[in-house]
């Protein structure tokens, strides 16, 4: 069964909404783009952008990783591997090797969570492109960069720690469990 | 004045010239009004703006093999592309764009000027039937078979349309049709004509919204759904010649072809006639681009149902009706 619908002569003449279309589409004509040229424009980068770890230079330009481990045992994906080694320095002990396999590396930041020195960061970096597996094993040689840098960042992980810190010791006084502690996993392994 | 052969070989370089530098400049407008409507950018990394693009597509096209189906017809598989274009191109021919030292500027002045592009330009047809038919697929055949009955149909219309344009120019001849409207363009006499025009154009060269001889979505491409490389680019190209040179016959039939608005035809200087006539047929050729991206494709029963229950009927009575208000005028009726 067919149903009938009364259509007014505007509307069965077509006409009329043709030219409304063309309306529409005229109108979009002249509407800013909506794609982004990419290369040319790169990617707009927040302060909370996870891109490509990265090891922090400190204040007297030598490394600030002690070689601890915490960032290896913490990384999901098994990318970072460290060779640590003795320093004359004041921290006694610095990586000889540390080695972040890109291909590997998941970009979840928990190597950033778990650093107890601010050493590694999650850097602004997001371009990997290369011809070879070798190349996107990063060594210290590629992975460190100077202090300032990772400044903003450091005062934005700061104020997400404080306010997890804050959560966290709200949710503890509501339950009353005095032993809980703030893990920045979120898992007590 | 006897029309000098210099002049003659000039027209005709520069008349094909024209064509095929407007039918490879619509290949990128059409990418480019396509992306404007859509908010993107659409080709801009082959020369300043992609102006370059076409090269780069004909380049691309020249350079790929030249393969043939197993299952298919090889003669007129490989026929059907050429018997599309060259249509196509013939009509181009018959366009009038001016008139200089009292001479029409056009490739052939013929005295039967709109019978002639309407007989060739139906020629076109026959390569999307056999490339459709050779193809030796189902869906291929579907799309030439679709062309086929579409093409039908909507050239009964568009002829009709004409006749009665031609009544009240009194002439076959693009050129005198132009002259004819010097001052009175014909889409104020025939404003249904030019309707029913509108309309069938689309059909006609298999352009959106009546595509059926395509159909992407249900047809995989229609006829040329086998084709690569330059014998597909034969088929694009006479696709949009036959836009070309749909929005001339446009132009030069009903909006007065090189009569600039305000002045006689006669006082015109003949470059500005000629660029009377491109800006006219430019822009009928970024009409039929903007409505394929404005309106969805018809439905085949609609489509036949449009063709006979409404175009055929209303272009006989619009005929009718000119030629009764053309006799009750008398011999000096029409333009005169």
């Amino acid at each position: 069964m067919r149903k009938s619908y009364s259509l007014s002569l505007a509307q069965r003449l077509y006409l009329p909404a043709v030219a409304k279309g063309l309306a529409v589409t005229l109108r979009y004509i002249f509407r800013p783009r909506f794609t982004r040229q990419y290369p040319e424009e790169p990617i707009p980068k927040t302060v909370a952008t996870r891109g490509q770890p990265r090891l922090r230079l400190n204040e007297e330009k030598a490394p600030a990783c002690v070689s601890c481990g915490m960032c290896e045992y913490a990384c999901p994906a098994f990318a970072i591997t460290i060779d640590g080694g003795e320093t004359d320095r004041m921290i006694e002990r610095e990586p000889k090797r540390f080695e972040i396999d890109m291909l590997r590396c998941i970009l979840c930041g928990f190597c950033e969570e778990a650093c107890p020195k601010e050493a590694i960061f999650m850097s602004q970096e997001l371009e990997m492109a290369g011809y070879t597996r070798e190349e996107h094993v990063l060594g210290l040689d590629r992975l460190l960069r100077p202090n300032e840098e990772f400044e903003q960042r450091r005062q934005f992980l700061e104020g997400n720690h404080q306010r997890w810190q804050q959560d966290d010791n709200a949710e503890a006084a509501r339950s009353g469990n005095k032993d809980h502690h703030y893990s920045p996993t979120g898992s007590s392994r | 004045m006897e029309i000098t052969w210099i002049r003659a070989a000039l027209t005709l370089l520069v008349g094909f010239g024209l064509m095929m530098s407007l039918a490879a400049g619509m290949s990128l407008v059409e990418r480019k009004l396509s992306a404007f409507i859509q908010e993107r950018h659409g080709p801009n990394r082959v020369g300043p703006f992609g102006l370059l693009q076409p090269m780069a597509d004909l380049i691309k096209f020249v350079f790929k093999e030249e393969y043939v189906p197993n299952s298919v017809n090889p003669l007129i598989y490989k026929l059907a592309p050429a018997i599309a274009a060259v249509p196509a191109m013939m009509t181009f021919a018959a366009i009038p764009f001016g008139f200089l030292d009292g001479q029409p500027l056009v490739i052939a002045n013929i005295n039967i000027g709109v019978l002639y592009v309407l007989a060739v330009g139906s020629l076109g047809i026959y390569g999307i039937i056999l490339g459709g038919w050779s193809s030796n697929n189902k869906y291929s055949l579907l799309g030439g078979l679709r062309a086929s009955a579409q093409m039908v149909s909507y050239e009964i219309s568009l002829v009709l349309s004409l006749v009665a344009v031609i009544a009240v120019s009194g002439s076959l001849n693009m050129s005198e049709v132009v002259a004819a409207q010097d001052h009175h363009w014909n889409v104020f006499l025939q404003p249904v004509a030019c309707l029913i025009f509108l309309v069938t154009m689309f059909a006609e060269t298999n352009r959106h919204p009546f595509d059926f001889a395509e159909c992407e979505p249900e047809l995989v491409g229609g006829f040329h759904t086998e084709y690569a490389g330059m014998r597909f680019a034969l088929f694009f190209l006479g696709e949009y010649i036959a836009m070309v040179v749909m929005s001339g016959l446009m132009a030069a039939l009903f909006f007065g072809g090189c009569d600039v608005p305000f002045l006689d035809i006669a006082d015109t200087p003949w470059w500005l006639g000629a660029l009377a006539m491109l800006g006219k047929t430019a822009f009928f050729l970024l009409l039929f681009v903007w409505v394929r991206w404005t309106l969805p494709r018809f439905r085949y029963d609609q489509l036949m149902w449009l063709g006979w229950r409404v175009l055929l009927p209303l272009s006989l009575a619009n005929l009718a009706i000119t030629g009764l208000v053309l006799a009750l005028l008398g011999p000096e009726g029409g333009h005169a």
